[in-house]
């Protein structure tokens, strides 16, 4: 490609200019606020820069966020309920992904419709009935069913994904394996399986994100505040008019998104190629 | 003659008739059972006069009367004739616009006038029926048509006139001798002028028609001339229709028509109404039916609405002046900043007419595939019994965790719609008290139970599949699931928008500080939504937000001051969600784009440039035709996603008031959680039925976007 004219660059330095600046509007108004410590409750007066810049809100939130629960807490049960429920959601989803992949069988085209499907109805279309049968088994309040609530929304979507990695895998080397006299799981865990781990890793970030920052479900199932996580505990504080000074809810939203924007910008490449172009699948 | 041909033509006149008869007693019913409505009061007593004037043979009266003078007089006229063969009555008194129904106008008089729009609103189906039987069949039941031209109303000439004027038109496209349909279709839109201005929109498609077969037969000169003689011809009959306007023509014209501008911008039950701009849609996608129960048999508006968007093609193909006219009227009342449910009346003779020529296209395909042998058949897949048998370890374990996860709980969902279940009734649900009363209400064992909303029985009640209609009224009369539609295509649009112009930006590795704009620019996709709504609210909020208190400390002169008012107009609220939904959504269009361009051979483009395609040419026929097909699994994505957005909506939704502005995910957890608010929480029922309806939607859209492209192949990350 040839090298841009000045004009060019300059155009398109101002192009990207006007980008990022409606990247950073909010970005910036949130942390204008995490970092002000003056503010009692909501902001009165219109600021570029905070007021008092220091890190007391930081290491009020990291202390007590949100009624008695401490952070390490509300972050534990982040970790765990998302982490439990990409792990769940990539365990269980991953033998129908292999089969649709690479096995032709009765049924096959109807089963794909019904998994995309599935992938694209809104979390809260499967939630009654899990509510149910949570209940039954008493298990409704507690944060394993929380993750396998969460395992249920991503599963669908998963299994879609990882159908698209095993495919994308070449069937000969399998074949030869086959062939060598491997067995059926054995091809499946020395051939197929590595060469598909990035993309099931991107499609397990992914589910980790949905449980990570889901709030909505999670608050029809959980009624003890032990068992609340991050997002919840954001949602709560906003819906519940805001008494917390408006420092300490902006610093949870930073430091709630902190760890998975550095994991984003350090992996964007890899997820760009696994999301993009890792699918050249047949058609189906 | 063949026999065949006599056979298609009894056929056409048995339903002509049978659609005219259909028209004609469903107007009759609506005349015979509509209550009073607003302004038939008006217009009766401007009948009244009239009438008075025709007895009295006071024919020079008729220069000066004109009750409610912003409407040409034609249609009042013609009321006024009506009326002849009634009574004397007094005559009715004199109220603002604004004033509420008037229950009590004389009966015989009200009958008289709405039978005359009772005949020609049945004239209006027998023309379109004309063209096209199902398109009559269409337009006869359309319930917003029966209302508006059944009522004392000055819709039913208009719309006839105005078809009149549109197939004269046409007519005069395909015979040698064209000048005497022509004057029938200047005529004709002279009275239509008379009659109500709006209908006057029909005059600019044919305007474009003819402009454009003027251009493609090279015949402009005589193009200039013969709409000169045109227009003139409808502008001298508007005149001579119009006895109002002789005495003292400009300033009577200038005033009732600067009377309409001055009503949509300054009149206080337009702006109480509160309607969004895309009201209208939301007329076209609900019913008369639902404020009138007891008078229309069916309210199937919303299917007109629906094949119309079909049939469109087609019906360009056939003849595009009816497609300009939807078009323009569609465009003309998104403008307009009244919104009555009237005025898509304008509309609904062309929509009626896409939307049979979409069943005309079903039929045709249906008949094809009976006609052809079974190709498909024979190419069915070949399953290699190995190759079953190997996959069976593999599929059914993931069978039993799909069923179990999904399956199940979308089963359950259907059960849970068919009986009255909620919040209240949880112990008798957690019992087993759905499957139950399932079971008995399909077995026949119990009767289905009516239940008024909300529901809050303490037992588990088999309703069958009641809730269905009334779930859907609420979503299509309230216009939630316009705007959900609406949202979906316009916050993707922007967001592709912006994605792509971002991908060009970074696409020549020479620019400067690619990378760290790249970075910066997925920033809004690493961010959680939950955490970017919160983001966007502290910049929106309405008293502490950044944007007002940048207003509180620098008054209203700030260029996007007017933003500030968001939460109270349907409008602005629509385009700050835009606004979040953009900053969300178009990394991820950014990054489908970059994957697409960089597939993308350069050596096109350098020769492209080197022909001297300037850049703009270069995008239109080089770029952009070979991106498309790249980035349009990516634009599916966004767009189911979108249609489920949650938490934006969600959020967003405590700060405003337009509770219809929301999706339908958003709704269904409103009704669902027990602890909500309002009336209406904890109805699990009612919420299993709207995910239902969802998930057929959804269905809908996934085969549609399916057969556009092979999504099924595409990324599904968003």
């Amino acid at each position: 490609m040839r090298k841009p004219t000045l004009m060019n660059q300059i155009l398109s330095q101002v192009g990207l200019l006007l980008i990022g600046l409606f990247v950073l509007i909010p970005i910036w108004s949130i942390s204008r606020l995490a970092f002000d410590e003056s503010l009692k409750s909501r902001p009165v007066e219109f600021r570029v820069l905070p007021k008092d810049l220091g890190f007391a809100p930081m290491q009020q939130v990291m202390d007590r966020p949100y009624q008695s629960v401490t952070f390490k807490n509300l972050l534990r049960n982040s970790l765990i309920v998302s982490g439990g429920s990409a792990l769940g959601a990539i365990i269980l989803g991953m033998s129908l992904a292999y089969a649709f992949a690479r096995f032709r069988f009765p049924g096959r085209k109807v089963g794909l419709f019904i998994l995309l499907l599935a992938a694209m109805l809104p979390p809260i279309a499967l939630t009654t009935a899990l509510y149910i049968v949570l209940s039954i088994l008493k298990i409704r309040t507690t944060l394993f069913g929380l993750a396998i609530i969460y395992t249920t929304f991503a599963m669908p979507f998963c299994i879609w994904n990882m159908r698209a990695a095993f495919q994308s895998t070449p069937k000969e080397l399998e074949e030869a394996a086959y062939l060598d006299g491997a067995s059926n799981f054995r091809t499946f865990l020395e051939i197929s399986l590595p060469l598909a781990i990035p993309s099931i890793a991107v499609s397990a970030l992914i589910a980790f994100l949905m449980g990570y920052s889901e709030f909505a479900i999670g608050w029809l199932f959980i009624d003890k505040s032990d068992n609340v996580t991050l997002a919840m505990s954001i949602y709560s504080i906003l819906g519940s008019g805001a008494t917390q000074p408006w420092s300490q809810i902006g610093s949870l939203a930073l430091i709630m998104s902190l760890p998975v924007v550095i994991i984003f910008v350090i992996l964007q490449h890899t997820l760009l190629d696994q999301m993009l172009l890792g699918n050249t699948g047949e058609s189906s | 003659m063949k026999r065949s041909n006599l056979i298609r033509l009894l056929t056409k006149l048995l339903a002509i008739i049978l659609v005219t008869s259909i028209a004609w007693t469903l107007r009759e019913r609506a005349v015979n059972n509509l209550p009073v409505d607003y302004d038939e009061d008006d217009y009766l007593r401007a009948a009244q006069q009239f009438t008075e004037l025709i007895r009295a043979k006071d024919w020079a009266g008729f220069e000066e009367t004109n009750y409610r003078a912003e409407h040409p007089p034609l249609s009042k006229i013609l009321f006024g004739f009506s009326l002849l063969s009634a009574p004397e009555a007094p005559l009715i008194p004199d109220r603002p616009t604004s004033a509420g129904p008037d229950q009590y106008l004389p009966r015989d008089l009200l009958h008289n006038a709405r039978s005359m729009g009772q005949v020609f609103g049945t004239l209006t189906v027998f023309l379109l029926s004309l063209l096209n039987p199902i398109a009559g069949l269409f337009l006869a039941a359309h319930t917003f048509t029966i209302k508006y031209v059944s009522q004392v109303m000055l819709e039913a000439l208009p719309a006839l006139t105005s078809l009149v004027t549109v197939m004269a038109y046409v007519q005069s496209k395909k015979h040698k001798n064209a000048s005497g349909w022509l004057i029938v279709s200047a005529v004709f839109l002279g009275l239509t002028a008379a009659s109500k201005y709006l209908y006057c929109l029909v005059g600019i498609a044919i305007l474009i028609d003819w402009y454009l077969v003027s251009k493609e037969n090279d015949n402009l000169r005589a193009f200039v001339r013969n709409v000169l003689l045109w227009g003139v011809l409808a502008v001298a009959l508007f005149f001579l229709a119009d006895p109002y306007l002789w005495p003292d023509p400009i300033n009577r014209l200038k005033e009732s028509v600067f009377y309409h501008a001055g009503y949509a911008t300054g009149a206080s039950e337009v702006s109480n109404a509160g309607f969004p701009f895309w009201q209208p849609f939301v007329w076209l996608n609900t019913s008369a039916f639902y404020w009138h129960e007891d008078v229309f048999v069916v309210g199937l508006d919303f299917l007109a609405t629906i094949l119309a968007a079909f049939g469109i093609m087609r019906l360009w193909k056939k003849e595009r002046t009816y497609v300009l006219w939807l078009i323009i009227a569609v465009v003309f009342l998104l403008l307009w900043p009244t919104k009555w449910p009237q005025y898509i009346l304008v509309l609904t003779v062309p929509l009626s007419f896409a939307a049979g020529e979409a069943v005309a296209m079903g039929w045709e395909k249906a008949l094809e595939r009976i006609r052809r042998p079974r190709l498909e058949k024979e190419a069915r897949q070949v399953f290699n019994r190995r190759d079953v048998a190997r996959s069976l370890p593999w599929l059914v374990p993931g069978l039993i965790v799909f069923i179990v996860f999904t399956l199940f709980p979308l089963i359950f969902q259907v059960a849970i719609s068919l009986t009255d279940f909620n919040s209240i009734s949880i112990k008798d649900g957690l019992n087993g008290g759905v499957w139950r009363e399932v079971w008995e209400g399909l077995t026949g064992q119990t009767q289905p139970v009516n239940q008024d909303f909300p529901y809050r029985s303490k037992e588990v009640q088999f309703t069958g599949p009641t809730s269905y209609v009334p779930v859907f009224n609420w979503i299509t009369g309230d216009g939630i699931l316009v705007f959900n539609i609406l949202w979906m295509i316009l916050s993707v649009a922007l967001q592709t928008i912006l994605g792509i112009g971002a991908a060009l930006l970074l696409w020549n590795k020479r620019i400067r500080f690619r990378r760290g704009w790249q970075t910066l620019f997925i920033l809004p996709w690493a961010i959680p939504e939950t955490i970017g709504a919160l983001m966007w609210i502290s910049v929106f909020a309405s008293t502490f937000g950044w944007l007002a208190l940048a207003v509180q400390d620098f008054g209203k002169e700030i260029p996007i001051a007017f933003l500030n008012d968001w939460a109270r107009s349907p409008n602005l609220t629509l385009i700050v969600l835009l606004i979040v939904g953009l900053w969300y959504g178009f990394p991820f269009m950014m990054l489908a784009a970059s994957a697409g361009l960089k597939q993308l051979p350069v050596e096109v483009f350098d020769a492209a440039a080197m022909d001297g395609a300037n850049a703009w040419q270069i995008f239109r026929h080089v770029t952009w035709p070979l991106l498309m097909p790249l980035v349009i699994p990516a634009i599916i994505i966004r767009g189911i996603f979108a249609f489920n957005q949650f938490y934006l909506l969600q959020l967003f939704g405590f700060m405003h008031g337009n509770y219809y502005m929301t999706s339908l995910a958003t709704l269904s957890y409103n009704i669902f959680n027990p602890s909500g608010f309002g009336g209406f929480n904890g109805q699990f029922a009612v919420s299993a039925s709207l995910n239902i309806i969802t998930l057929l939607i959804l269905v809908g859209l996934v085969s549609l976007f399916n057969r556009w492209s092979k999504a099924e192949e595409g990324v599904t990350y968003a």
